[in-house]
């Protein structure tokens, strides 16, 4: 995670230029040491594995990993795509719940002194426990492990936006309500650009919390996907498969984010920079 | 004063602002008069706390005094700011941070509706006036505080108001780019024939961009003193090598701290203050 965040807050420190980034514009100082710790680690778990050290029932040789892709790509792919289509699913109707949610309730004082206290407390509930619940409601399959992930994410979203929304100068605020600008103007132009950082720290962390929650739903509620494949390869013992679907959920978790962090540089010429306002 | 009070300038009368905050009750202005006729440059000039801000407010519609009543070329602050009469230039100058300098400007024609060609149109004007050409593409946080100021008061210059209220807005800068400014100023106000009214703590300031200066007291605020400044309107640096001006100065001294060698009383916080 580090070596997408890094280079990303170097960029803004110098307003939009990279030093230390080489020809190709990639930064080695900042890419080489976290790809030469992957090498060095998978060298001695190799090492290790021939040697015999670690038992295989744990631990299975990376050889035997590597295997696996090439052989079962087909289930890979398949019981990933699931995962994938849940947890993507989930994390946009979360996530726009949570921002459309936040905006009327930013209108309102009584919805938000009404249901602020609860969004609050919620960061204390363990969502993944309402799946057996969800199931019941809606059956099992898709739409139960969708439910948790949508539930999951939308409450850092809601908070943060919240925050976001009223975050903005109140020197704004009155430069535009000199200029007799309608509350819609307002939150198009000030408050909406000002609270994006604001969000964009909360879709970094249910960006993985998508994928975990989809995976831990899919245990209760599902029979496909990577959190399935995770229980069944468990239970037969098949710990190549296992290690290879935790692998493929990393990767999948690692490209949400990297699309999050590019919509978010994607959208700076329109908003705020981390703590610009 | 020839004119017709608060036919078509800045009226102010007996206005006075009452803050409540349960027990607490706090005078912020009491009695203030003053008729600024239209096309007139006027300042409010006091130390910090006399409500010189407050008064601005109130004309700007920010805030409603708690008795008499203020308007704005014959209108309430309410209407004049719904017609857009008035403009508001701030001590901070309010740039958007994420907008370049060419949309800020463009932020008040943008709000009104104009459409997006007469909008440029009439920033880039705003900004040639005010001596930004060039920097239209700059992001706010690239260029210095006296620029970000140029580039709000060519934003307030766009939607051509008859009434520009400008809140200490070179207060926040060196000395050197204040005068400058003082006279760059000076310049587009005649080009722009708008009222003008300015908080300012600078007496220097008062007396380069006023036709009128209105000294305010502090506990409760209000005024106590008017001086009319009479430089005309073709104003130049020379103005400050002429005795009348230390003259002003002065008188403008006086009336804001007492006469010269007279024990000047110690301002101690009022516990209603240190309370807030």
């Amino acid at each position: 995670m580090s070596s997408i965040t890094v280079p990303d807050l170097a960029a803004d420190a110098a307003g939009g230029s990279e030093p230390g980034t080489g020809p190709a514009g990639i930064p080695w100082g900042l890419v080489l040491p976290p790809v030469l710790f992957v090498v060095a680690l998978v060298a001695l778990w190799a090492v290790l594995s021939a040697a015999g050290l670690i038992p295989r029932y744990i631990l299975p040789a990376p050889g035997a990993v590597l295997n696996e892709f090439t052989r079962n790509y087909a289930v890979l792919a398949r019981h990933a795509a699931y995962t994938s289509g849940e947890a993507v699913a989930g994390f946009i109707i979360g996530n726009a719940a949570a921002v459309l949610m936040a905006i009327v309730f930013s209108y309102s004082g009584l919805l938000k002194a009404a249901f602020y206290p609860f969004a609050l407390i919620s960061r204390a509930i363990p969502i993944v426990a309402f799946t057996p619940l969800l199931v019941i409601v809606l059956g099992r399959g898709l739409p139960p492990v969708i439910a948790v992930v949508a539930i999951a994410v939308y409450f850092p979203a809601f908070l943060n936006m919240m925050r976001g929304l009223a975050s903005a100068d109140v020197d704004y605020h009155e430069m535009l309500h000199t200029l007799s600008a309608s509350r819609w103007q307002r939150l198009k132009m000030v408050d909406l650009p000002a609270s994006m950082p604001y969000l964009f720290a909360a879709l970094k962390v249910s960006a993985s919390v998508a994928f975990i929650c989809a995976i831990v739903a899919e245990w209760i509620g599902a029979n496909v996907g990577l959190g399935y494949l995770v229980v069944i390869s468990g239970q037969y013992f098949k710990l190549p498969t296992l290690w290879a679907a935790i692998i493929v959920a990393a990767v999948l978790t690692l490209l949400l984010l990297a699309l999050v962090v590019l919509a978010e540089r994607a959208l700076r010429r329109w908003t705020a920079a981390p703590g610009e306002i | 004063m020839a004119s017709q009070p608060g036919e078509s300038g800045l009226s102010i009368r007996d206005v006075g602002m009452v803050y409540r905050r349960g027990e607490q009750v706090t005078t912020a202005l009491v009695g203030c008069s003053l008729e600024i006729p239209e096309g007139n440059w006027a300042s409010l000039i006091g130390a910090s706390g006399c409500g010189k801000s407050t008064l601005l407010r109130i004309l700007a519609d920010i805030v409603r005094p708690t008795s008499g009543t203020a308007l704005v070329g014959g209108v309430t602050p309410a209407e004049a700011r719904a017609a857009r009469t008035f403009a508001l230039v701030s001590q901070q100058s309010t740039m958007l941070p994420w907008r370049k300098i060419l949309a800020n400007v463009e932020l008040g024609l943008e709000v009104a509706g104009v459409d997006k060609v007469e909008r440029k149109r009439r920033a880039e004007e705003a900004i040639e006036l005010v001596g930004l050409k060039g920097f239209e593409q700059a992001f706010p946080s690239e260029l210095s505080g006296g620029m970000r100021q140029r580039a709000a008061i060519a934003r307030a210059l766009t939607l051509k108001p008859r009434f520009l209220l400008m809140d200490e807005p070179f207060g926040a800068l060196d000395e050197i780019t204040r005068e400058k400014l003082n006279f760059e100023l000076l310049r587009i106000l005649k080009e722009t024939s708008a009222t003008l009214l300015l908080v300012t703590h600078s007496i220097s300031e008062a007396i380069i961009l006023s036709d009128t200066v209105a000294v305010m007291s502090p506990r409760p605020g209000r005024i106590s003193h008017v001086v009319d400044i009479g430089f005309g309107h073709e104003r130049t640096g020379a103005m400050r090598d002429d005795p009348q001006f230390g003259a002003y100065e002065s008188e403008l001294r006086h009336a804001l701290h007492g006469p010269a060698g007279a024990p000047r009383p110690m301002a101690t916080p009022s516990p209603s203050h240190a309370l807030a």
